[in-house]
């Protein structure tokens, strides 16, 4: 039981024939090449997985693919613009805000999501947004940091 | 996950339509976060998967007439951040915001939440204690229930197969209440609570002794549940340390509560006292503060 | 002498790939005509296998071909002891042991396939239990583990895999020289690494018939050896492609499923990707062994330790294969003796077969354990001798010139400043709430010993590449390669790239791991370059041009025909004759209605080498001490008759970013290790303290001593109760 769905992805538009079964992550994975969204837990705790739906932070790794059909999804790939990293992009990468990098996708488009919808957070904002986002080699101290000195640089 | 039939109606009748036809083969899905998660790991297999998300008029939050009311498809961040929530019930508002992480509650509904019937969630606890009522929809009928008679046993609702929530409405709370939700989590910030109190107080005109008390209980049984004992052990009384301790141990008497990762039943059975008397008393004092 | 670039903070330059998406790990990994493979697990702690029936399996629309142990050769594997079939063979002797393989067309599909093949098993008596695994008449795991490739000998129970002794003067003389003996008992739980990235590999036949591998693990060279063992193929046949790693900590240097891999290319005639689902690690994935630890200590009266003696038991689970030392066992367990003086010790580490997950090495293999024995064994005995914790440690610490039970002599010892500096930063006595408590604890973990291969070339632009063949485990290693190399040559870090090789260039290297990175690939990296220069210089001369710039110095060698470059094959056979100390201090608040400790504030000190790039060590830092954290206060993995209950990450808890405590570091730099530029090493020395400071300042806030990992409010409020109704 496939089914023909529609989504934009990062601002291109992707026609792709999808099983029922198959997750929005598999899809943008293995359908649409798309690798830079993780899986790790497979749950929708870890946030490896996290991308945009119609701007909305989610697990794909537990969103159906049909979900995305005639919707807006943002993945780690549209997040430069350009050869241009996005400030959240070039923060982590000053000040250490990954080490192996596999929750690195997940980390920077769930801080660009804060970041669009609170441009000047707290600390203790920054911590609530990001809860879902796990991490195992940083210890989070220099992700918190560089989404503060992200948004920092992006105040005008 | 297995194979199936995948259909998007686009009105409320049609997704009952499906539903019936269908039975027990068929289950619908909102945001997916707890029927996708089953189906991964093969606990559900429906023939058929009927997706709500396109289905006209059941995401608003509304007040009339006393009461608030939250269509099924209203995402747990909708409720979260609804301006209207938070002024009116902001115990509500922040309950929702205490359920796991911003990206399951952009995808959660209220009405999936509630027909998933996991006696762990934070909201139906808040609803019990607001003496919160489901509406459900039928091919054909419709009818409404409280809360408290919803939830039948462990993930076991009142929904008979062919039915769907289409809403849940909250009374607004009466003058002289204060209303808390208390969230106990000792093991990390992103869990599940050990236990889960809710407490509306409504306190006589002269902000003295408690007219009312409504007490709510989550975590510590097979489903969420009020805790009457621990209320009738309030009415009339004054908070002192005296009627707190007595509140608690009333509350603790009445749970029944399955040892998981959070915490073992007799831990839970201590705990509920212990956060009933915390409930209590902040409910207690924004009460107080609303009858100066 | 100046540095330019050698102690800068630099940012993570070569991090572009993974902010934004573009580094390819292994599950990323795609071939033309790429197939999934997908593992049946056993259901059941230790049975025989009747009767495997995978009709029903291949039938299935999409499955190419299904495996069982009778499709392949009687191999066992294993990293150091070979005592695990690729599938089991006749028995299971754990839960999620492999049964059979799957390979179909998507993973779906791969997945339903595994849940098609009917097995019919027979129970058999399961051991599960640790110290009864050992006790006389306990059901056997495996009938003559003597008899196994790489086995040691000695064996005083047969679910014993192997016996560690560290020795110290005559430790039953040294009782005897003590005025008061204290012993206690201490249990670490089963915790898994929690690298975000499942273990992946892909496996593919290529029209030469060479076997090329992308896989998550750290130690490529080491792993095409494994692989030419298991697969019975000759090693030129074999060739690993380095890809980056979510995360080793110490989990990803064995086969995992890689063998099961090639077997599936080699029938389907198609490549083969399997990735493991996060349920399929916390079930299978070499987890940190659960320990039950005895420490026996005799102190004089003045508070001088003169003996000790150490009982460590490791549950090992149903396998040795996921041990990589040559003893088969826990060299952390030397940890025994802690930063202390003593001079009449033994212990003795026996790793323990039982029906359980079969473990392996995690971040400071056996520290963690031992340290939050020991570290808590310290503060209660300085309880009874009434002493201040620190000071019981200070009349104790290790000195200039002692010698360790593992024969490492030390020099440049600053214990004793590093202490000092974790007491002062953490205002260790200034007055406290009642509720409050402060604890300290230490550590001491030795750089890391190896071998590498690299090699710098100049290119005619003048710019330089390091080849190497360690993977990117995340530390940020290759940034600290390519700091040395700018630093030797005098050029900016743009102008020194890095190279990641295939296992098809050099011969060897041990791979990432054990805290060695900076000091074996610094070493290479640093006498390459050395090299390097003399043939740059002697090129320079020959062309009359000293002061010639590098791009013209290549261009010249260019048009002869000739390449400016080096190698060095650097191994560190010894360890460095210097450790590095660690002293933390937890303040922090215990609940006593609930019983739930909040860490109020951590500081951790080191006693470090240079550092060669202060962000990247400071990560290290923080990252290690988090996953202590972790392990402290609420990872566990609860198993009853071999079944574990937390198959996901819902419910084995790892820290969030709403957990952490405020953290203050402080360094004691002191140049003076073997790693290039008198570095140390980092990557492993904030993890073994946490939990006994930990538990040590619960005990000075409340009088609850918690002697079994991890400390929960829950163990807590029934030790309070307990307390309270003795009192």
């Amino acid at each position: 039981m496939t089914r023909m769905i529609r989504l934009r992805v990062n601002g291109a538009v992707h026609e792709v024939e999808v099983p029922s079964y198959r997750t929005l992550l598999d899809c943008l994975r293995n359908d649409l090449g798309l690798t830079g969204s993780k899986e790790g837990c497979g749950v929708g705790v870890c946030g490896a997985c996290t991308v945009l739906l119609d701007g909305k932070m989610i697990s794909s790794c537990i969103a159906l693919a049909v979900f995305a059909d005639g919707r807006e999804v943002t993945t780690v790939e549209g997040l430069a613009e350009d050869e241009r990293l996005h400030p959240v992009q070039q923060a982590f990468m000053d000040l250490g805000g990954f080490q192996c990098g596999i929750c690195t996708p997940g980390q920077v488009v769930a801080a660009k999501a804060l970041l669009d919808s609170t441009p000047n957070p707290s600390e203790a904002e920054i911590r609530e947004w990001m809860l879902g986002n796990l991490c195992r080699c940083t210890g989070y101290y220099k992700i918190v940091e560089s989404i503060q000195a992200a948004a920092q640089e992006a105040r005008p | 996950m297995n194979a199936f039939e995948y259909r998007t109606p686009r009105a409320l009748d049609e997704a009952l339509a499906i539903l019936e036809e269908f039975g027990e083969d068929a289950r619908a899905v909102a945001g997916g976060t707890a029927l996708v998660t089953m189906m991964r790991q093969r606990l559900v297999r429906p023939t058929c998967v009927v997706s709500l998300r396109d289905v006209a008029g059941l995401g608003r939050i509304e007040a009339t007439n006393g009461v608030v009311r939250l269509g099924a498809l209203v995402t747990h961040r909708d409720a979260e951040v609804s301006p209207l929530l938070r002024e009116r019930l902001p115990v509500l508002a922040e309950t929702f915001r205490r359920v796991a992480t911003v990206r399951i509650r952009h995808m959660a509904t209220v009405g999936g939440a509630l027909a998933h019937a996991d006696p762990n969630q934070d909201p139906p606890v808040t609803l019990l204690a607001l003496g919160a009522r489901v509406e459900i929809q039928r091919v054909g009928g419709q009818r409404e229930l409280p809360l408290e008679a919803f939830f039948r046993d462990y993930y076991e609702t009142a929904l008979e197969p062919g039915e769907l929530i289409t809403g849940v409405s909250v009374p607004l709370l009466p003058a002289a209440t204060g209303a808390s939700f208390v969230k106990f989590l000792p093991r990390s910030a992103d869990d599940y609570a050990t236990v889960a109190v809710a407490a509306v107080v409504t306190l006589e005109p002269d902000g003295e002794r408690c007219r009312e008390a409504r007490i709510a209980l989550g975590s510590v049984a097979v489903t969420p549940l009020r805790a009457r004992a621990a209320e009738a052990a309030l009415a009339g009384e004054r908070l002192d340390r005296r009627v707190l301790r007595a509140t608690g141990e009333a509350a603790r008497s009445e749970v029944d509560p399955l040892t998981d990762h959070r915490g073992s039943a007799a831990y839970k059975r201590e705990m509920t006292a212990v956060m009933v008397g915390r409930a209590l008393t902040q409910a207690w004092d924004v009460a107080r503060r609303a009858t100066r | 002498m100046a540095l330019r670039i050698v102690g800068q903070p630099i940012g993570r330059l070569d991090g572009v790939d993974k902010v934004s998406g573009s580094a390819r790990y292994s599950a990323d990994v795609t071939l033309p005509g790429l197939v999934w493979g997908k593992a049946l697990r056993s259901p059941l702690p230790h049975a025989r296998i009747v009767r495997i029936d995978t009709s029903n399996a291949r039938a299935l629309p999409g499955v190419l071909a299904v495996l069982t142990a009778r499709d392949l050769p009687d191999v066992l594997v294993g990293r150091r002891m070979f005592d695990m079939p690729m599938l089991a063979r006749d028995r299971v002797r754990f839960i999620g042991e492999k049964v059979a393989v799957v390979a179909a067309v998507d993973p779906d599909i791969a997945e339903e396939a595994t849940a098609l093949i009917d097995v019919e098993y027979e129970d058999l008596p399961a051991i599960v239990d640790l110290v009864a695994a050992v006790e006389p008449g306990a059901p056997v795991v495996h009938a003559n583990p003597g008899a196994y490739e790489g086995a040691p000998a000695e064996r005083p129970h047969p679910n014993v895999q192997s016996v560690l002794r560290f020795k110290l003067g005559d430790v039953e003389a040294g009782f005897r020289e003590a005025d008061r003996i204290f012993e206690h008992t201490f249990r670490t739980q089963l915790a898994h690494h929690g690298y975000i990235e499942p273990h992946a590999g892909v496996v593919a036949i290529d029209e030469d018939g060479r076997v090329q591998v992308w896989a998550s693990n750290k130690m490529p060279y080491r792993l095409k050896e494994l692989l030419s063992h298991a697969l019975q193929l000759p090693k030129e046949r074999i060739r690993v492609n380095l890809t980056p790693i979510g995360g080793d900590f110490g989990g990803k240097g064995s086969l995992m499923d890689l063998p099961l891999a090639y077997h599936l290319a080699r029938v389907t005639g198609r490549p083969v990707k399997m990735v493991m689902r996060y349920a399929e690690e916390l079930m299978a994935g070499n987890p940190r062994h659960p320990s039950v630890i005895t420490l026996r200590t005799g102190v004089k009266n003045d508070g001088t330790i003169v003996a000790r003696q150490v009982k460590a038991l490791f549950n090992s689970g149903a396998y040795a294969a996921f041990k990589p030392a040559p003893s088969v066992n826990l060299g952390g367990a030397g940890m025994g003796a802690g930063v202390y003086r003593i001079p009449h010790l033994l212990i003795e580490s026996l790793c323990v077969y039982t029906n359980n997950i079969p473990c392996g090495h995690a971040r400071s293999p056996g520290e963690p354990q031992m340290v939050f024995a020991g570290e808590s064994h310290m503060d209660m005995i300085a309880t009874e001798l009434g002493l201040d914790p620190a000071e019981f440690r200070r009349r104790n610490l290790l000195q200039d010139g002692d010698h360790l039970a593992n024969g490492h002599h030390l020099e440049h010892v600053r214990a004793k400043e590093t202490l000092e500096a974790a007491l002062e930063a953490s205002h260790w006595s200034a007055p406290k709430a009642p509720g409050i408590g402060r604890g300290v604890a230490m550590t001491h973990r030795h750089i890391g010993v190896g071998f590498t291969n690299a090699r710098v070339r100049l290119e005619t632009k003048g710019t330089v590449t390091l080849l190497i063949g360690l993977p990117d485990t995340g530390t940020g290693a290759h940034l600290v390669l390519r700091q040395i190399v700018a630093e030797l040559l005098d050029l900016s870090l743009d102008e020194v790239q890095v190279e990641l090789v295939t296992t098809d260039v050099f011969e060897t290297d041990s791979g990432v791991g054990g805290s060695r990175v900076t000091h074996t690939g610094g070493r290479a990296a640093y006498h390459a370059t050395e090299k390097l220069k003399e043939l740059i210089a002697a090129e320079a001369k020959k062309l009359g041009a000293p002061d010639a710039s590098l791009a013209t110095i290549a261009q010249a060698a260019a048009r002869e025909g000739r390449t400016l470059e080096a190698s060095y094959f650097y191994d560190a056979k010894a360890h460095a004759a210097v450790t590095s100390f660690t002293a933390q201090v937890a303040e922090v608040a215990v609940d006593p209605a609930t019983g739930q400790v909040t860490v109020r504030h951590f500081t951790t000190t080191h006693d470090v080498g240079t550092v060669i790039n202060p962000l990247g060590h400071q990560g290290q830092i923080e990252g290690g001490l988090i996953q202590g954290f972790g392990y402290a206060l609420m990872e566990e993995m609860p198993t009853e008759d071999g079944r574990i209950s937390t198959l996901n990450l819902g419910d084995f808890k790892l820290p969030t970013v709403g957990d952490i405590p405020p953290l203050t570091t402080v360094l004691l730099e002191d140049p003076v290790g073997p790693g290039p530029f008198r570095a140390k090493a980092i990557g492993e020395g904030s993890i073994s303290a946490v939990a006994p400071a930990i538990a040590n300042a619960v005990a000075d806030a409340c009088g609850v001593r918690i002697m079994d990992l991890p400390i929960t409010a829950e163990k807590v409020y029934w030790a309070l109760r307990e307390q309270e109704r003795r009192s």
